[in-house]
Protein backbone atom coordinates (compact mmCIF):
# COMPACT_ATOMS: atom_id res chain seq x y z
CA UNK A 1 0.00 0.00 0.00
CA UNK A 2 1.27 3.46 -0.96
CA UNK A 3 1.64 5.55 2.20
CA UNK A 4 3.27 8.68 0.79
CA UNK A 5 2.94 9.89 -2.79
CA UNK A 6 5.23 12.52 -4.24
CA UNK A 7 3.44 13.86 -7.27
CA UNK A 8 5.33 16.04 -9.80
CA UNK A 9 7.04 18.06 -7.12
CA UNK A 10 8.98 21.12 -8.22
CA UNK A 11 10.75 23.41 -5.81
CA UNK A 12 12.30 26.69 -6.91
CA UNK A 13 14.38 28.85 -4.54
CA UNK A 14 15.61 32.44 -4.71
CA UNK A 15 12.86 33.82 -6.90
CA UNK A 16 13.35 31.31 -9.67
CA UNK A 17 17.16 31.32 -9.65
CA UNK A 18 17.69 27.86 -8.18
CA UNK A 19 15.68 24.74 -8.96
CA UNK A 20 16.09 22.35 -6.06
CA UNK A 21 13.61 19.70 -7.25
CA UNK A 22 12.39 19.17 -10.80
CA UNK A 23 9.31 17.06 -11.57
CA UNK A 24 9.89 14.45 -8.91
CA UNK A 25 7.27 11.70 -8.68
CA UNK A 26 7.38 8.44 -6.75
CA UNK A 27 5.60 6.63 -3.92
CA UNK A 28 6.71 5.28 -0.57
CA UNK A 29 5.09 2.04 0.54
CA UNK A 30 3.84 1.40 4.06
CA UNK A 31 6.43 -0.48 6.13
CA UNK A 32 9.37 -0.11 3.76
CA UNK A 33 12.79 1.45 4.26
CA UNK A 34 13.45 3.77 1.37
CA UNK A 35 16.96 5.10 0.83
CA UNK A 36 17.26 8.53 -0.76
CA UNK A 37 20.73 8.68 -2.24
CA UNK A 38 22.61 11.36 -4.10
CA UNK A 39 25.54 13.78 -3.81
CA UNK A 40 25.58 17.03 -1.79
CA UNK A 41 23.27 19.66 -3.21
CA UNK A 42 21.28 17.09 -5.22
CA UNK A 43 17.98 18.24 -3.68
CA UNK A 44 17.42 15.43 -1.17
CA UNK A 45 16.99 17.58 1.95
CA UNK A 46 14.65 19.97 0.13
CA UNK A 47 12.54 17.00 -0.95
CA UNK A 48 12.22 15.55 2.54
CA UNK A 49 11.34 18.96 4.01
CA UNK A 50 8.41 18.92 1.60
CA UNK A 51 7.55 15.35 2.58
CA UNK A 52 7.32 16.34 6.26
CA UNK A 53 5.38 19.50 5.40
CA UNK A 54 8.01 22.04 6.46
CA UNK A 55 8.34 23.40 2.93
CA UNK A 56 5.61 23.87 0.36
CA UNK A 57 6.38 22.70 -3.19
CA UNK A 58 6.40 25.41 -5.86
CA UNK A 59 4.16 23.06 -7.84
CA UNK A 60 2.96 19.49 -7.41
CA UNK A 61 2.04 17.94 -4.07
CA UNK A 62 3.02 15.41 -1.45
CA UNK A 63 0.21 13.20 -0.15
CA UNK A 64 0.16 11.20 3.07
CA UNK A 65 -2.55 8.51 3.12
CA UNK A 66 -4.09 10.16 0.07
CA UNK A 67 -4.33 13.72 1.47
CA UNK A 68 -1.97 16.63 0.78
CA UNK A 69 0.46 16.94 3.72
CA UNK A 70 -0.11 20.70 3.80
CA UNK A 71 -3.79 20.11 4.56
CA UNK A 72 -3.04 17.92 7.57
CA UNK A 73 0.06 19.59 9.03
CA UNK A 74 -0.66 18.68 12.66
CA UNK A 75 -1.41 15.03 11.82
CA UNK A 76 1.81 14.75 9.81
CA UNK A 77 3.77 16.34 12.67
CA UNK A 78 2.29 13.85 15.14
CA UNK A 79 2.85 10.76 12.97
CA UNK A 80 6.28 11.66 11.52
CA UNK A 81 9.59 11.75 13.37
CA UNK A 82 12.02 13.99 11.51
CA UNK A 83 15.77 14.01 12.12
CA UNK A 84 17.15 17.14 10.46
CA UNK A 85 20.74 18.00 9.68
CA UNK A 86 20.42 21.31 11.51
CA UNK A 87 22.12 21.60 14.93
CA UNK A 88 20.19 20.50 17.97
CA UNK A 89 17.81 23.11 19.33
CA UNK A 90 17.84 21.66 22.84
CA UNK A 91 21.51 22.34 23.62
CA UNK A 92 20.72 23.90 27.00
CA UNK A 93 18.84 20.81 28.20
CA UNK A 94 20.34 17.72 29.76
CA UNK A 95 20.34 14.50 27.73
CA UNK A 96 17.47 13.15 29.83
CA UNK A 97 15.41 16.35 29.60
CA UNK A 98 15.86 16.52 25.82
CA UNK A 99 14.49 12.99 25.35
CA UNK A 100 11.80 13.23 28.00
CA UNK A 101 10.44 16.62 26.91
CA UNK A 102 10.42 15.63 23.25
CA UNK A 103 8.59 12.40 24.13
CA UNK A 104 5.91 14.32 26.01
CA UNK A 105 5.59 16.86 23.19
CA UNK A 106 5.10 13.94 20.81
CA UNK A 107 2.09 12.93 22.89
CA UNK A 108 3.49 10.28 25.25
CA UNK A 109 2.22 10.14 28.82
CA UNK A 110 4.92 11.21 31.31
CA UNK A 111 5.47 7.67 32.64
CA UNK A 112 5.84 6.18 29.18
CA UNK A 113 8.11 9.06 28.10
CA UNK A 114 10.31 8.43 31.15
CA UNK A 115 10.44 4.70 30.40
CA UNK A 116 11.42 5.26 26.79
CA UNK A 117 13.95 7.95 27.79
CA UNK A 118 15.75 5.63 30.19
CA UNK A 119 15.61 2.82 27.63
CA UNK A 120 17.23 4.99 24.98
CA UNK A 121 19.92 6.31 27.33
CA UNK A 122 20.79 2.71 28.26
CA UNK A 123 20.79 1.71 24.60
CA UNK A 124 23.17 4.55 23.74
CA UNK A 125 25.38 3.65 26.76
CA UNK A 126 24.73 7.17 28.04
CA UNK A 127 22.79 6.48 31.27
CA UNK A 128 25.64 8.03 33.29
CA UNK A 129 25.43 11.17 31.14
CA UNK A 130 21.67 11.63 31.65
CA UNK A 131 22.13 14.81 33.70
CA UNK A 132 24.76 16.42 31.49
CA UNK A 133 23.73 19.35 29.24
CA UNK A 134 23.83 18.47 25.54
CA UNK A 135 26.28 21.34 24.97
CA UNK A 136 28.82 19.50 27.08
CA UNK A 137 28.50 16.21 25.20
CA UNK A 138 30.70 15.18 22.27
CA UNK A 139 29.45 15.69 18.69
CA UNK A 140 28.64 11.97 18.35
CA UNK A 141 26.80 11.83 21.68
CA UNK A 142 24.74 14.88 20.71
CA UNK A 143 23.86 13.16 17.42
CA UNK A 144 22.72 10.04 19.29
CA UNK A 145 20.44 12.12 21.52
CA UNK A 146 19.15 13.82 18.36
CA UNK A 147 18.31 10.41 16.92
CA UNK A 148 16.69 9.52 20.26
CA UNK A 149 14.46 12.61 20.09
CA UNK A 150 13.37 11.47 16.61
CA UNK A 151 12.47 7.90 17.49
CA UNK A 152 10.96 8.51 20.94
CA UNK A 153 7.19 8.22 20.72
CA UNK A 154 7.23 5.43 18.10
CA UNK A 155 6.29 7.58 15.12
CA UNK A 156 4.62 5.79 12.18
CA UNK A 157 7.03 7.40 9.71
CA UNK A 158 10.67 8.21 10.39
CA UNK A 159 12.46 10.64 8.12
CA UNK A 160 16.17 10.58 8.82
CA UNK A 161 18.48 13.04 7.11
CA UNK A 162 22.08 11.76 7.27
CA UNK A 163 21.65 10.09 10.69
CA UNK A 164 25.11 8.47 10.73
CA UNK A 165 27.14 11.59 9.91
CA UNK A 166 29.97 12.23 12.40
CA UNK A 167 29.36 8.94 14.22
CA UNK A 168 32.06 6.44 15.09
CA UNK A 169 31.74 2.92 13.59
CA UNK A 170 30.15 1.46 16.75
CA UNK A 171 27.46 4.12 16.96
CA UNK A 172 26.90 3.94 13.20
CA UNK A 173 26.19 0.25 13.52
CA UNK A 174 23.89 0.96 16.49
CA UNK A 175 21.93 3.50 14.43
CA UNK A 176 21.50 1.03 11.54
CA UNK A 177 20.29 -1.59 14.05
CA UNK A 178 17.81 0.89 15.55
CA UNK A 179 16.52 1.78 12.07
CA UNK A 180 15.87 -1.91 11.32
CA UNK A 181 14.20 -2.40 14.73
CA UNK A 182 11.91 0.58 14.26
CA UNK A 183 10.98 -0.77 10.84
CA UNK A 184 10.16 -4.19 12.32
CA UNK A 185 7.91 -2.44 14.84
CA UNK A 186 5.96 -1.05 11.85
CA UNK A 187 7.58 2.28 11.05
CA UNK A 188 8.00 3.34 7.45
CA UNK A 189 11.45 4.85 7.07
CA UNK A 190 12.85 7.40 4.65
CA UNK A 191 16.59 7.49 4.94
CA UNK A 192 18.81 10.13 3.37
CA UNK A 193 22.44 9.17 3.38
CA UNK A 194 25.78 9.43 1.62
CA UNK A 195 26.81 6.17 3.11
CA UNK A 196 25.65 4.02 0.24
CA UNK A 197 27.52 0.90 1.28
CA UNK A 198 26.12 0.83 4.81
CA UNK A 199 22.62 1.78 3.65
CA UNK A 200 22.64 -1.14 1.22
CA UNK A 201 22.29 -3.54 4.14
CA UNK A 202 19.06 -2.02 5.43
CA UNK A 203 17.10 -0.39 2.60
CA UNK A 204 14.34 -2.14 0.64
CA UNK A 205 14.27 0.33 -2.21
CA UNK A 206 16.50 3.16 -3.33
CA UNK A 207 15.71 6.47 -5.00
CA UNK A 208 18.71 8.10 -6.67
CA UNK A 209 18.56 11.88 -6.91
CA UNK A 210 20.99 14.18 -8.68
CA UNK A 211 20.82 17.64 -10.28
CA UNK A 212 17.39 18.10 -8.63
CA UNK A 213 15.87 15.16 -10.54
CA UNK A 214 14.92 11.62 -9.65
CA UNK A 215 17.26 9.42 -11.66
CA UNK A 216 15.92 6.03 -10.68
CA UNK A 217 13.87 4.24 -8.03
CA UNK A 218 13.80 0.50 -7.56
CA UNK A 219 14.59 -2.35 -5.18
CA UNK A 220 18.27 -3.02 -4.46
CA UNK A 221 18.34 -6.42 -6.27
CA UNK A 222 16.63 -4.92 -9.36
CA UNK A 223 19.05 -2.03 -9.43
CA UNK A 224 21.99 -4.35 -9.12
CA UNK A 225 20.75 -6.32 -12.12
CA UNK A 226 21.41 -3.18 -14.20
CA UNK A 227 25.12 -3.65 -13.66
CA UNK A 228 24.96 -7.35 -12.97
CA UNK A 229 26.48 -8.17 -16.31
CA UNK A 230 29.59 -6.40 -15.16
CA UNK A 231 32.34 -6.87 -12.64
CA UNK A 232 34.36 -4.30 -10.81
CA UNK A 233 38.15 -4.16 -10.90
CA UNK A 234 39.64 -2.02 -8.14
CA UNK A 235 43.19 -0.92 -9.00
CA UNK A 236 45.87 0.84 -6.96
CA UNK A 237 48.38 2.51 -9.29
CA UNK A 238 52.05 3.07 -8.51
CA UNK A 239 52.51 6.64 -7.16
CA UNK A 240 51.97 9.18 -9.95
CA UNK A 241 50.97 6.62 -12.59
CA UNK A 242 47.17 6.75 -12.25
CA UNK A 243 46.73 8.82 -15.44
CA UNK A 244 48.88 6.47 -17.51
CA UNK A 245 47.12 3.40 -16.11
CA UNK A 246 43.73 4.93 -16.87
CA UNK A 247 44.66 5.31 -20.54
CA UNK A 248 45.90 1.72 -20.69
CA UNK A 249 42.60 0.35 -19.31
CA UNK A 250 40.23 2.63 -21.25
CA UNK A 251 39.59 0.05 -23.98
CA UNK A 252 38.37 -2.56 -21.45
CA UNK A 253 35.34 -0.73 -20.04
CA UNK A 254 34.20 2.33 -18.00
CA UNK A 255 37.14 3.48 -15.90
CA UNK A 256 37.01 6.12 -13.19
CA UNK A 257 39.58 7.62 -10.83
CA UNK A 258 38.25 7.11 -7.27
CA UNK A 259 41.30 8.38 -5.34
CA UNK A 260 44.76 9.82 -5.92
CA UNK A 261 46.15 6.46 -7.00
CA UNK A 262 42.93 4.47 -7.12
CA UNK A 263 40.97 3.49 -10.20
CA UNK A 264 37.80 1.52 -10.72
CA UNK A 265 37.01 -0.32 -13.92
CA UNK A 266 33.56 -1.71 -14.70
CA UNK A 267 33.95 -4.53 -17.20
CA UNK A 268 31.58 -6.97 -18.91
CA UNK A 269 31.65 -10.36 -17.17
CA UNK A 270 32.54 -12.23 -20.35
CA UNK A 271 35.63 -10.09 -20.91
CA UNK A 272 36.95 -10.46 -17.35
CA UNK A 273 39.10 -13.52 -18.00
CA UNK A 274 40.66 -11.93 -21.11
CA UNK A 275 41.44 -8.84 -19.04
CA UNK A 276 43.11 -10.85 -16.29
CA UNK A 277 45.06 -12.78 -18.90
CA UNK A 278 46.20 -9.51 -20.52
CA UNK A 279 47.22 -8.10 -17.12
CA UNK A 280 49.29 -11.18 -16.31
CA UNK A 281 51.11 -11.07 -19.64
CA UNK A 282 51.67 -7.31 -19.72
CA UNK A 283 54.74 -6.60 -17.66
CA UNK A 284 54.85 -2.78 -17.85
CA UNK A 285 51.58 -2.04 -15.99
CA UNK A 286 52.37 0.21 -12.99
CA UNK A 287 49.98 -1.56 -10.56
CA UNK A 288 50.59 -1.96 -6.82
CA UNK A 289 47.55 -4.16 -6.21
CA UNK A 290 44.18 -5.08 -7.68
CA UNK A 291 40.95 -6.92 -6.79
CA UNK A 292 37.99 -8.13 -8.86
CA UNK A 293 34.63 -7.66 -7.04
CA UNK A 294 30.91 -7.97 -7.73
CA UNK A 295 29.11 -4.58 -8.00
CA UNK A 296 27.50 -2.90 -4.99
CA UNK A 297 24.93 -0.14 -4.62
CA UNK A 298 27.57 2.54 -4.98
CA UNK A 299 28.52 1.13 -8.39
CA UNK A 300 24.87 1.12 -9.37
CA UNK A 301 24.59 4.78 -8.38
CA UNK A 302 27.77 5.74 -10.28
CA UNK A 303 26.57 3.75 -13.28
CA UNK A 304 23.10 5.33 -13.34
CA UNK A 305 24.48 8.82 -12.73
CA UNK A 306 27.08 8.27 -15.45
CA UNK A 307 24.46 7.02 -17.93
CA UNK A 308 22.25 10.06 -17.31
CA UNK A 309 25.25 12.41 -17.67
CA UNK A 310 26.21 10.67 -20.89
CA UNK A 311 22.62 11.01 -22.12
CA UNK A 312 22.56 14.72 -21.22
CA UNK A 313 25.92 15.26 -22.97
CA UNK A 314 24.72 13.40 -26.07
CA UNK A 315 21.52 15.43 -26.09
CA UNK A 316 23.52 18.68 -25.79
CA UNK A 317 25.92 17.55 -28.55
CA UNK A 318 22.98 16.64 -30.82
CA UNK A 319 21.39 20.00 -30.16
CA UNK A 320 24.63 21.77 -31.15
CA UNK A 321 24.92 19.58 -34.26
CA UNK A 322 21.31 20.37 -35.20
CA UNK A 323 21.88 24.06 -34.62
CA UNK A 324 25.00 23.95 -36.81
CA UNK A 325 23.04 22.14 -39.55
CA UNK A 326 20.34 24.79 -39.37
CA UNK A 327 23.07 27.45 -39.46
CA UNK A 328 24.66 25.90 -42.58
CA UNK A 329 21.29 25.68 -44.36
CA UNK A 330 20.57 29.30 -43.47
CA UNK A 331 24.08 30.37 -44.50
CA UNK B 1 -14.44 24.46 17.47
CA UNK B 2 -14.67 21.26 19.51
CA UNK B 3 -11.06 20.46 18.63
CA UNK B 4 -9.91 23.92 19.70
CA UNK B 5 -11.79 23.58 22.98
CA UNK B 6 -10.34 20.15 23.66
CA UNK B 7 -6.86 21.55 22.92
CA UNK B 8 -7.33 24.42 25.39
CA UNK B 9 -8.61 21.97 28.02
CA UNK B 10 -5.86 19.41 27.78
CA UNK B 11 -2.95 19.38 25.37
CA UNK B 12 -2.31 23.14 25.43
CA UNK B 13 -1.26 23.12 29.09
CA UNK B 14 1.10 20.20 28.55
CA UNK B 15 2.74 21.97 25.60
CA UNK B 16 2.87 25.25 27.51
CA UNK B 17 4.45 23.57 30.53
CA UNK B 18 7.07 21.60 28.58
CA UNK B 19 8.02 24.46 26.25
CA UNK B 20 8.20 26.78 29.25
CA UNK B 21 10.53 24.32 30.98
CA UNK B 22 12.74 24.32 27.90
CA UNK B 23 12.91 28.13 28.11
CA UNK B 24 13.70 27.91 31.82
CA UNK B 25 16.57 25.53 30.96
CA UNK B 26 17.95 28.05 28.45
CA UNK B 27 17.75 30.85 31.03
CA UNK B 28 19.23 28.55 33.72
CA UNK B 29 22.21 27.94 31.48
CA UNK B 30 22.80 31.64 30.73
CA UNK B 31 21.73 33.25 34.00
CA UNK B 32 25.12 34.78 34.85
CA UNK B 33 25.45 36.40 31.44
CA UNK B 34 21.83 37.56 31.60
CA UNK B 35 22.40 39.11 35.03
CA UNK B 36 25.51 40.99 33.87
CA UNK B 37 23.89 42.13 30.60
CA UNK B 38 20.69 43.14 32.35
CA UNK B 39 22.43 45.19 34.99
CA UNK B 40 25.64 46.69 33.76
CA UNK B 41 24.46 48.86 30.86
CA UNK B 42 21.42 50.49 32.49
CA UNK B 43 23.33 50.80 35.76
CA UNK B 44 26.18 52.57 33.97
CA UNK B 45 23.83 55.11 32.38
CA UNK B 46 21.96 55.53 35.67
CA UNK B 47 25.11 56.32 37.63
CA UNK B 48 26.75 58.41 34.91
CA UNK B 49 23.65 60.62 34.82
CA UNK B 50 23.86 61.04 38.59
CA UNK B 51 27.54 62.05 38.32
CA UNK B 52 26.85 64.41 35.42
CA UNK B 53 23.79 66.18 36.72
CA UNK B 54 23.72 65.41 40.45
CA UNK B 55 20.40 65.26 42.19
CA UNK B 56 18.28 68.11 40.84
CA UNK B 57 14.49 68.00 40.99
CA UNK B 58 12.65 64.87 42.11
CA UNK B 59 10.75 64.78 38.78
CA UNK B 60 13.99 64.68 36.76
CA UNK B 61 15.31 61.92 39.01
CA UNK B 62 12.15 59.90 38.47
CA UNK B 63 12.58 60.41 34.72
CA UNK B 64 16.15 59.13 34.93
CA UNK B 65 15.20 56.08 37.03
CA UNK B 66 12.18 55.19 34.88
CA UNK B 67 14.26 55.81 31.76
CA UNK B 68 16.86 53.34 32.95
CA UNK B 69 14.21 50.77 33.91
CA UNK B 70 12.82 51.03 30.38
CA UNK B 71 16.37 50.99 29.01
CA UNK B 72 16.92 47.67 30.80
CA UNK B 73 13.76 46.38 29.09
CA UNK B 74 15.09 47.56 25.72
CA UNK B 75 18.47 45.96 26.45
CA UNK B 76 17.15 42.52 27.39
CA UNK B 77 13.68 42.22 25.93
CA UNK B 78 14.47 43.84 22.63
CA UNK B 79 18.19 43.73 21.92
CA UNK B 80 19.24 40.44 23.54
CA UNK B 81 16.08 38.47 22.72
CA UNK B 82 15.88 39.77 19.14
CA UNK B 83 19.52 38.90 18.48
CA UNK B 84 19.19 35.44 20.01
CA UNK B 85 15.99 34.52 18.17
CA UNK B 86 17.58 35.70 14.93
CA UNK B 87 20.63 33.52 15.63
CA UNK B 88 18.43 30.51 16.40
CA UNK B 89 16.44 31.09 13.23
CA UNK B 90 19.51 31.17 11.00
CA UNK B 91 21.04 28.17 12.78
CA UNK B 92 17.91 26.20 11.87
CA UNK B 93 16.74 25.59 15.46
CA UNK B 94 13.09 26.19 14.68
CA UNK B 95 13.07 23.25 12.27
CA UNK B 96 13.11 20.99 15.32
CA UNK B 97 10.17 22.67 17.02
CA UNK B 98 8.11 23.02 13.86
CA UNK B 99 8.51 19.30 13.13
CA UNK B 100 6.84 18.47 16.46
CA UNK B 101 3.06 18.32 16.92
CA UNK B 102 2.94 21.55 18.91
CA UNK B 103 0.97 24.74 18.51
CA UNK B 104 2.78 27.73 17.01
CA UNK B 105 0.87 30.11 19.30
CA UNK B 106 2.02 28.22 22.40
CA UNK B 107 5.60 28.27 21.11
CA UNK B 108 5.46 32.04 20.60
CA UNK B 109 3.99 32.57 24.08
CA UNK B 110 6.87 30.64 25.64
CA UNK B 111 9.41 32.69 23.68
CA UNK B 112 7.80 35.83 25.13
CA UNK B 113 7.90 34.19 28.56
CA UNK B 114 11.64 33.75 28.20
CA UNK B 115 11.93 37.43 27.35
CA UNK B 116 9.96 38.18 30.49
CA UNK B 117 12.17 35.94 32.63
CA UNK B 118 15.38 37.55 31.42
CA UNK B 119 14.12 41.12 31.59
CA UNK B 120 12.14 41.30 34.81
CA UNK B 121 15.14 40.96 37.18
CA UNK B 122 16.85 43.96 35.60
CA UNK B 123 13.66 46.00 35.91
CA UNK B 124 13.46 45.24 39.62
CA UNK B 125 17.18 45.88 40.13
CA UNK B 126 16.96 49.24 38.37
CA UNK B 127 13.91 50.30 40.39
CA UNK B 128 15.60 49.58 43.72
CA UNK B 129 19.11 50.78 42.87
CA UNK B 130 17.72 53.91 41.22
CA UNK B 131 15.78 54.85 44.32
CA UNK B 132 18.80 54.20 46.51
CA UNK B 133 21.27 56.04 44.24
CA UNK B 134 19.20 59.20 44.07
CA UNK B 135 17.84 59.02 47.57
CA UNK B 136 14.23 59.66 46.57
CA UNK B 137 11.07 57.93 47.61
CA UNK B 138 9.08 56.19 44.87
CA UNK B 139 5.42 55.38 45.13
CA UNK B 140 5.00 51.59 44.99
CA UNK B 141 1.63 49.97 44.49
CA UNK B 142 0.11 46.71 43.13
CA UNK B 143 -0.70 48.41 39.86
CA UNK B 144 3.02 48.38 39.10
CA UNK B 145 2.95 44.61 38.53
CA UNK B 146 0.69 44.59 35.45
CA UNK B 147 2.39 47.71 34.13
CA UNK B 148 5.84 46.14 34.53
CA UNK B 149 4.60 42.96 32.81
CA UNK B 150 3.03 44.88 29.94
CA UNK B 151 6.07 47.14 29.58
CA UNK B 152 8.33 44.09 29.30
CA UNK B 153 6.05 41.94 27.12
CA UNK B 154 5.24 44.70 24.62
CA UNK B 155 8.97 45.33 24.03
CA UNK B 156 9.76 41.62 24.08
CA UNK B 157 7.16 41.25 21.34
CA UNK B 158 8.98 43.79 19.16
CA UNK B 159 12.36 42.08 19.85
CA UNK B 160 10.99 38.63 19.08
CA UNK B 161 9.26 39.99 15.96
CA UNK B 162 12.56 41.39 14.63
CA UNK B 163 14.32 38.11 15.48
CA UNK B 164 11.75 35.97 13.65
CA UNK B 165 11.66 38.36 10.67
CA UNK B 166 15.47 38.66 10.42
CA UNK B 167 16.64 38.22 6.80
CA UNK B 168 20.21 37.69 8.03
CA UNK B 169 21.93 37.78 11.39
CA UNK B 170 24.31 40.71 10.74
CA UNK B 171 21.47 42.93 9.60
CA UNK B 172 19.43 42.05 12.68
CA UNK B 173 22.38 42.91 14.89
CA UNK B 174 22.81 46.34 13.31
CA UNK B 175 19.08 47.01 13.38
CA UNK B 176 18.59 46.20 17.06
CA UNK B 177 21.73 48.11 18.11
CA UNK B 178 20.65 51.19 16.14
CA UNK B 179 17.07 51.02 17.36
CA UNK B 180 18.21 50.48 20.94
CA UNK B 181 20.20 53.73 20.95
CA UNK B 182 17.49 55.65 19.12
CA UNK B 183 14.65 54.46 21.33
CA UNK B 184 16.73 54.79 24.48
CA UNK B 185 17.99 58.34 23.94
CA UNK B 186 15.90 60.03 21.24
CA UNK B 187 12.39 59.01 22.27
CA UNK B 188 10.44 59.86 25.42
CA UNK B 189 12.19 57.30 27.63
CA UNK B 190 14.87 59.18 29.59
CA UNK B 191 12.93 62.42 29.32
CA UNK B 192 9.35 63.54 28.85
CA UNK B 193 7.91 63.94 25.37
CA UNK B 194 7.65 67.73 25.79
CA UNK B 195 11.47 67.99 26.02
CA UNK B 196 11.96 66.51 22.55
CA UNK B 197 11.72 68.29 19.16
CA UNK B 198 8.29 67.70 17.51
CA UNK B 199 9.64 65.22 14.89
CA UNK B 200 11.15 62.94 17.53
CA UNK B 201 8.05 63.32 19.67
CA UNK B 202 5.84 62.06 16.83
CA UNK B 203 8.23 59.22 16.00
CA UNK B 204 8.15 58.27 19.67
CA UNK B 205 4.45 57.45 19.42
CA UNK B 206 5.21 54.29 17.42
CA UNK B 207 7.35 52.73 20.19
CA UNK B 208 5.75 50.90 23.14
CA UNK B 209 8.55 52.23 25.35
CA UNK B 210 7.00 55.71 25.17
CA UNK B 211 3.83 54.42 26.87
CA UNK B 212 5.74 52.17 29.29
CA UNK B 213 7.89 55.09 30.47
CA UNK B 214 4.88 57.39 30.71
CA UNK B 215 2.83 54.85 32.73
CA UNK B 216 5.74 54.06 35.07
CA UNK B 217 6.54 57.74 35.67
CA UNK B 218 2.93 58.44 36.54
CA UNK B 219 2.60 55.36 38.75
CA UNK B 220 5.85 55.89 40.65
CA UNK B 221 5.00 59.50 41.42
CA UNK B 222 1.20 59.82 41.54
CA UNK B 223 -0.28 56.33 41.48
CA UNK B 224 -2.87 54.87 39.05
CA UNK B 225 -4.44 57.77 37.11
CA UNK B 226 -6.52 57.98 33.94
CA UNK B 227 -3.33 58.56 31.95
CA UNK B 228 -1.96 55.22 33.23
CA UNK B 229 -5.15 53.46 32.09
CA UNK B 230 -4.76 54.91 28.58
CA UNK B 231 -1.08 53.87 28.46
CA UNK B 232 -2.00 50.36 29.65
CA UNK B 233 -4.66 50.01 26.92
CA UNK B 234 -2.13 51.09 24.28
CA UNK B 235 0.43 48.62 25.66
CA UNK B 236 -2.12 45.79 25.51
CA UNK B 237 -2.80 46.74 21.88
CA UNK B 238 0.96 46.65 21.18
CA UNK B 239 1.18 43.22 22.79
CA UNK B 240 -1.70 41.78 20.75
CA UNK B 241 -0.32 43.35 17.57
CA UNK B 242 3.20 42.03 18.10
CA UNK B 243 1.86 38.53 18.96
CA UNK B 244 -0.13 38.51 15.70
CA UNK B 245 2.87 39.75 13.69
CA UNK B 246 5.24 37.19 15.24
CA UNK B 247 2.77 34.38 14.59
CA UNK B 248 2.80 35.32 10.91
CA UNK B 249 6.57 35.82 10.67
CA UNK B 250 7.82 32.70 12.36
CA UNK B 251 8.96 30.09 9.89
CA UNK B 252 6.77 27.16 10.93
CA UNK B 253 5.14 24.33 9.04
CA UNK B 254 4.51 25.32 5.42
CA UNK B 255 0.74 25.18 5.78
CA UNK B 256 0.49 27.41 8.87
Amino acid sequence: MELIEIDQVNKVYKKGKKQANIDISFSIREGEILGLLGPNGAGKSTLIKQIVGLLAPTSGEVRYKGTNVLKQAKKVASEFGYYAQEPHALGALTAKEALLFTGILRGLAKKEAEKQTMGLLERFSMADLAGRPLKKLSGGQKRMIGIGTTIIGDSRVLVLDEPTNELDPLNRRLVWDIIVEQNRKGATIILVTHNVLEAERVVDRVAFINHARLLEIDSVPHLKQRVDGRLKLELTAVEGEAGYLMRRFEEWGDIQQTGENRLRLLIDKNRASSLLDWMVHTSDLPIDEYAMLPPNLEDVYLYIDGQKEKFAEERAANAIEDAEKVGSYVG
Amino acid sequence: MDNALAFVKGRMWTELYILFRIQVAIVREQWMWIFVMATIFPLTTLLSMKFMYGVTSEQIMVNVIVGNIVFAIIMMGFNALGTEISWQKHAGYFTFYSSLPISKAVFVVTQLARGLMTTLPSVIIMAFIGQFAYGIHLHYEWGLIPVFLLAVLSMVGVGAGIGFWSPDHQMTNMLVQGLMMFVGFLSPVMMEASQLPPVLRYIGYIFPTTYSASALRELLTKGWTEAVTIDVIILIAFLIFSFAVISRMISWRAAE
